[in-house]
């Protein structure tokens, strides 16, 4: 992949929300993408998403009238994205379980 | 320099401040929360160890805390392998906590990923000039080298602010080693595809060695900037930096002054220039009245170094020469002082600088001494100047520089010099402008005689907490 393209489409502060918004489910509808932007209207939007297909960032499914975009799933971006996306998550899902050690040993705040 | 910004979040059941007091406590809360830290203060060194390889295996992270707000927010600021910050956030929810993260990702971060989760990215073209900067933004060296490339991003920014060359921008490319010679050679070809004709190679001697030999064939000139065991300059073989027998003829009086003793311990990492640097410790030491009593070595890597230290206390030795680098120098020092050494002896470390002391800790580094042509603190007009911008840059968290760093703005001011005196930045022309020469830089007058022998001053220096302040300069 061009990852000048892929970056130059990360550029704009709208599609790196679009981007964050896309790591974190499988699949997002254009409706519902702009409902979660809420600095641009929906046009705009759309215009954000083209670019990051063509960039080959996201890939788009299209579904009678509506369209749906995930995070390239063929793309080196998809999988680190992603990874980091999940790395993250299961690095905060084990603080509860040292929830009640930590209540034994409590260090001052 | 666009940022990406991934989020995550997770509700704990315990209150906020019972769960900002997790941070760093290692207690089985996860890679985010077992940071390793000895204290969650603002500019107190932080190590994330996150499981980023496609194996699974553990990436550090590193850096220091940024800002904090006790039982609100923890700020990271990281360096290694890609800058960027991460931020945790406490709010309460119900009962418990809503723990939520922010971790920034810019473009060079994003191609480290990709490139080490297997990923071939297109080599782009670059039109005008571009040089390599091989560095160690993983492995055990990631400490030493956390300022090397924001070191040959500054020196670039000023040759470029000034109009470049010839009127054109200078580009860089930079390359991870991960602290290991056979990706090193394959980063410096991945460079040299890129268009770099320069590589300047700030990492270990074993991945230089491994480096020269790669390129035997490719006409590119490379520059070992740092100190280094010597005995491969040549042609397109420029090696800057300080030498074992240069360094340990400065040192030995004055330690052995200091210690009060002429006992000397050598350990060390096992490669080509910690062995170099005991060759020479065992050619320069007897001459100036000490005696040896002890050596050994460890592969690059290791975490325990409990029969090393016992070995040294078995000897009676005064002074230790250490020449392990990078988290293998932290990890002996603190568990040398763990085992309270620095009551019994002084310890030597070259390659010791100032962003591993950060890591080793204030209280821990009591008896530490370096050897070498740069600290931080050196008081010259260019070296205030060249903090001053890089602190403008880079910012106040970003990691202390050291002769190891500081040797990669040298060096890539140096290859700019050659450029301009060669008319040229044909490989063969730059090298042999680098000759012969004499540069003023940050650390005071470098020269280059016809031989591509070294000059410079070379300062002892002892730890005070986590700094190196100048006792002797020769």
């Amino acid at each position: 992949m061009d990852s000048n393209m892929a970056f130059d489409a990360l550029a704009d502060p709208v599609r790196r929300d679009i981007l964050g918004i896309l790591a974190a489910e499988e699949e997002c509808s254009v409706g519902a993408i702009a409902e979660r932007i809420t600095s641009v209207g929906r046009t705009a939007v759309s215009t954000h998403l083209k670019v990051l297909r063509v960039a080959g960032l996201v890939s788009e499914r299209r579904d009678g009238r509506f369209r749906y975009y995930s995070i390239d799933p063929s793309g080196s971006a998809r999988d680190v994205l992603t990874l980091l996306h999940q790395v993250f998550r299961s690095g905060l899902r084990s603080v509860g379980d040292a929830v009640p050690r930590a209540v034994e040993h409590e260090r001052p705040a | 320099m666009s940022v990406l910004t991934l989020t995550a979040q997770e509700e704990v059941p315990a209150p906020p401040h019972v769960v900002f007091g997790l941070f760093g406590a290692g207690a089985g809360a996860g890679w985010v929360f077992d940071a390793l830290c000895d204290r969650v203060v603002p500019g107190a060194a932080v190590t994330l160890r996150a499981p980023l390889d496609p194996d699974g295996a553990l990436v550090e992270i590193v850096g220091r805390i940024g800002t904090v707000r006790t039982g609100r927010m923890i700020e990271i600021v990281h360096d290694q392998p890609w800058r960027g910050r991460t931020v945790l956030r406490f709010a309460a929810h119900g009962t418990g906590t809503r723990v939520r993260l922010q971790s920034e990702l810019d473009q060079p971060g994003f191609e480290w990923l990709m490139r080490r989760r297997g990923h071939v990215l297109r080599t782009a073209a670059h039109e005008n000039t571009t040089i390599g900067l091989l560095t160690s933004k993983s492995g055990p060296g990631n400490l030493f080298a956390a300022a090397s490339d924001n070191m040959a991003t500054l020196a670039l920014e000023e040759i470029n602010a000034d109009g470049g060359l010839r009127g054109r921008p200078v580009e860089l490319v930079v390359g991870d080693d991960a602290t290991d010679p056979a990706t090193g050679a394959r980063e410096a070809r991945r460079l040299a595809a890129a268009g770099c004709r320069t590589i300047l190679v700030a990492t270990t001697s074993a991945t230089f060695v491994a480096v020269s030999a790669a390129m035997a064939d490719s006409g590119v000139l490379l520059v070992q900037t740092l100190m280094n065991e010597g005995g491969m300059s040549g042609g397109l073989r420029v090696q800057l930096g300080e030498r074992p027998a240069e360094q340990l003829a400065a040192a030995a009086m004055p330690m052995m002054r200091a210690a009060g003793g002429r006992r000397w311990f050598l350990a060390g990492n096992d490669y080509c220039w910690p062995r170099a640097t005991h060759a020479a410790a065992r050619d320069v030491l007897p001459r100036l009245g000490g005696t040896l009593v002890g050596e050994r070595l460890a592969p690059l890597g290791t975490t325990e170094f409990a029969a090393v230290v016992e070995a040294v206390e078995r000897s009676g030795a005064d002074i230790v020469l250490s020449t392990f680098v990078g988290a293998d120098a932290a990890t002996f020092q603190r568990q040398c002082h763990e085992r309270g050494l620095h009551h019994r002896c002084l310890t030597l470390a070259p390659a010791m600088d100032e962003s591993t002391l950060a890591r080793i800790g204030a209280e821990a580094t009591a008896g530490l001494h370096t050897v070498s042509g740069y600290v931080e603190s050196l008081e010259t007009e260019r070296n205030s100047t060249l903090l001053q911008r890089y602190r403008e840059r880079f910012g106040r968290w970003a990691p202390p520089l050291s002769t190891l760093s500081e040797s990669v703005y040298e060096g890539v001011r140096m290859w700019f010099a050659a450029a301009l005196r060669a008319g040229s930045d044909d490989p063969r022309a730059v090298a042999g402008a680098m000759h012969d020469a004499r540069f003023e830089m940050p650390r005071g007058t470098v020269t280059l005689d016809a031989n591509g022998v070294v000059g410079q001053r070379i300062h002892v220096a002892e730890a005070v907490g986590t700094d190196l302040r100048v006792v002797t300069s020769l």
